[in-house]
């Protein structure tokens, strides 16, 4: 689990593109509202701001937003408006997002059939920025154009999304992507601490959601080039215990199943995981997770 | 011991009288000569006047879509590997560039990363045999950096003699034998010489590694040889002859998913793991693996000594140390998903104009069928669980670096 080493890599004149990972779950939004009064409409003007702020930095900083929804997403794309004038391209790329945003709620009578605990589709978000920043990379050759991720999180981890996000972990870590993460409301993303931690990007839970953008600006603007330089918040720590599967308890010592990988406390958990096995084992192992 | 002479390319910048023979005796003719086969013929103009098309249909197909088998199959997750090097007076051979040796050198390191980074609870030893005897250089270990030291240090590399493949088989066999059976005991062998110096009777060597269910697979630099692959279809494993240096890559490569394995050659069995965590002091302390004083480190669930790096065995109590992120790294290889289907041209009446993920336009139906070229791919590619189009580049990068489908995991099923 390296840290990705960025010093070598990165220039003081390459072009960033930031792939911005809105989580929309209007439920949790609706809560964090009336707990915090941070509404998701105020959260957006604040990241509006903080779109542009990254475009003003360098004239040829790319955008694209994800909004992971609690089952559609829609991408703008936004890279193609490509206008000499800086404020018009504000303009278009604010236009674009808030539109595609509308859209995404206007479609009201899918909200009350969604389960209660439905959790945001964070790993489909994540596979679907890594294939578009694929994309970018191989149409530019001589490698000038240096991605990130960030995402912005309300939703709590889904274990049944915990192997799709590792996959997604590794793979960025792999193509040298560094995910950034600012957990607006609630309790620590385990899933997401990890993916900052092992792609080298930034975990910051805000202690105060009303003041959102003054961390936008601060922790998550600075490009791959300055944070060489820059000493930023966040938690250094990160568990990386296991769980087992039986009775979900984090573990020391345990004893893993040589063909699964399932774990377990005891020996005598043989015969509970390996029951699983039998009947189901795809589900067996993705209830499990680890924390 | 018996030798096939397999064509390869030759060095030579002259026309050999030979070369004629050979081409005719052998149809295939050479490699080179079968990848530009009249390719003028392919290339049209379409309405425009334009290549733009053609070249992008031909680039379409050369690129290999991989095509896994998706069934849900046991696979021996923990594995023990044996790479035994080559160093006879063979390697020294100019015909790979810049040389066998240093191409070999250069392709282990790289395998040795990418060996740990897909098996990362698996381990790895480095046997090179030169002057007609073996040597160990590196012992069975989880950390790839300890392998790629060995590698790098000079003193292990210098070439002499013939290789022996009977000792080097012999050594590696009696450290896999140790190795317990819920662990799957490998032998990769990267073989420039066409002779090996051996010994003994190498064919006892074979039933032995047959009866240890010990797995060889052998790439080789310069011809097929009878004993070679004899052994690897006795054992199960696989044989190549390298084409050329990319051929080289995918050779080695291709050893690195961990192999399917049957349900009576081993049973399973809990193994016992430590989840280490991770301390940082605010002095330097010294670690149990390399009595070096480092800041941070993990703990030993165990016997709380102090390691650098995971995974590892730990130093004092030999427990086998991971932590969650490396187990969960093998997940891919248990849940493989579905290969995506290509779209014919007549059902794109009512299909996406974008590719799904990565939002690129897909050539229009229309424009094409106006036109003077007829594409025979239309570019999509279908997921039938979720019925999301994809571009070939999406294609290929999902099933062989993310291992999700981007359009599953964006609706609740």
């Amino acid at each position: 689990m390296n840290a990705l080493k960025d010093a070598a890599t990165v220039n003081e004149d390459d072009a960033n593109l930031l792939v911005l990972i809105i989580d929309t779950n209007p439920l949790i939004w609706t809560r964090l509202a009336k707990s915090t009064g941070l509404s998701l409409k105020e959260a957006l003007q604040h990241l509006m701001v903080f779109i542009n702020a990254h475009l003003a930095l360098k004239h040829d900083n790319e955008v694209a937003v994800i909004a992971s929804h609690v089952d559609v997403r829609l991408s703008e794309d936004t890279d193609q408006t490509i206008n000499s004038n800086m404020y018009q391209r504000f303009k278009v790329v604010n236009d674009q997002v808030i539109n595609n945003m509308k859209e995404l709620f206007e479609d009201l009578s899918k909200l009350n059939s969604y389960p209660e605990k439905a959790s945001s589709m964070i790993a489909g978000a994540l596979s679907m920025s890594l294939c578009y920043i694929n994309r970018i990379m191989r149409a530019d050759e001589i490698g000038h154009i240096k991605p990130r991720i960030f995402i912005t999180s309300v939703s709590p981890d889904s274990p049944y999304q915990y192997i799709s996000i590792m996959n997604c972990i590794f793979s960025a870590q792999k193509l040298g992507i560094p995910i950034d993460v600012c957990k607006v409301h609630g309790e620590d993303a385990v899933f997401l601490q990890q993916a900052a931690h092992i792609t080298g990007g930034r975990y910051l839970k805000l202690p105060i959601p009303q003041g959102f953008l003054q961390f936008l600006m601060i922790t998550f603007l600075p490009d791959r080039f300055t944070r060489n330089y820059q000493c930023l918040p966040g938690e250094e720590k990160v568990d990386f215990g296991a769980a087992c599967f039986c009775h979900k308890r984090i573990i020391d010592i345990g004893y893993v199943c040589s063909v699964c990988l399932s774990t377990s406390v005891n020996e005598g958990g043989l015969r509970v995981v390996n029951g699983i096995k039998k009947l189901d084992k795809s589900k067996g192992r993705e209830s499990g997770g680890s924390t | 011991m018996s030798k096939q002479h397999k064509q390869k390319n030759l060095t030579e910048e002259f026309i050999d009288v030979d070369d004629e023979i050979q081409t005719n005796t052998q149809q295939t003719g050479y490699a080179w000569e079968e990848e530009y086969k009249r390719s003028w013929d392919v290339l049209q103009e379409d309405e425009d006047g334009s290549l733009k098309r053609t070249v992008e249909n031909l680039q379409q197909r050369k690129r290999k879509r991989l095509f896994r088998d998706t069934a849900t199959i046991r696979r021996g997750i923990i594995r023990h590997m044996f790479l035994i090097i080559d160093l006879s007076e063979a390697m020294m051979e100019k015909d790979l560039r810049p040389s066998r040796l240093d191409l070999t050198l250069s392709y282990a390191e790289q395998f040795i990363l990418e060996y740990f980074d897909q098996n990362p609870i698996s381990q790895l030893a480095i046997i090179v045999t030169k002057g007609g005897y073996a040597e160990k250089i590196s012992d069975l270990t989880g950390n790839p950096m300890d392998n790629i030291r060995a590698l790098k240090n000079k003193k292990n590399t210098d070439t002499d003699g013939e290789p022996s493949l009977q000792n080097s088989l012999e050594m590696a066999r009696s450290t896999l034998i140790h190795v317990p059976s819920h662990g799957s005991r490998e032998i990769l062998i990267i073989m420039g010489s066409l002779t090996t110096c051996d010994p003994g009777d190498i064919y006892d060597t074979i039933d032995n590694l047959v009866n240890e269910n010990i797995r060889v697979s052998v790439v080789g630099l310069a011809a097929e040889v009878q004993i070679c692959k004899l052994m690897c279809k006795k054992t199960k494993g696989t044989y190549g002859v390298v084409l050329n240096e990319a051929h080289f890559k995918d050779l080695l490569f291709e050893i690195i998913p961990p192999p399917p394995v049957s349900n009576t050659q081993n049973k399973a069995e809990l193994v016992i793991m430590g989840f280490p965590s991770s301390v940082s002091d605010s002095s330097p302390s010294l670690c149990a693996c390399h009595s070096k004083p480092t800041i941070g480190g993990y703990i030993c669930a165990r016997c709380h000594s102090k390691i650098c790096d995971l995974p590892t065995d730990c130093p004092v109590c030999e427990l086998t140390l991971v932590s969650s992120p490396h187990l969960a790294r093998s997940y891919h290889h248990l849940f493989p998903i579905n290969n995506f289907v290509e779209v014919p041209w007549n059902n794109n009446s009512v299909s996406p104009t974008h590719c799904f993920s990565c939002q690129i336009p897909f050539p229009s139906f229309l424009g094409v069928r106006g036109g003077a070229v007829p594409i025979e791919t239309s570019g999509r590619y279908k997921c039938n669980r979720c019925q999301q189009h994809f571009c070939i580049d999406c294609d290929v990068f999902v099933h062989e670096v993310i291992h999700n489908c981007p359009g599953c995991l964006a609706a609740i099923h």
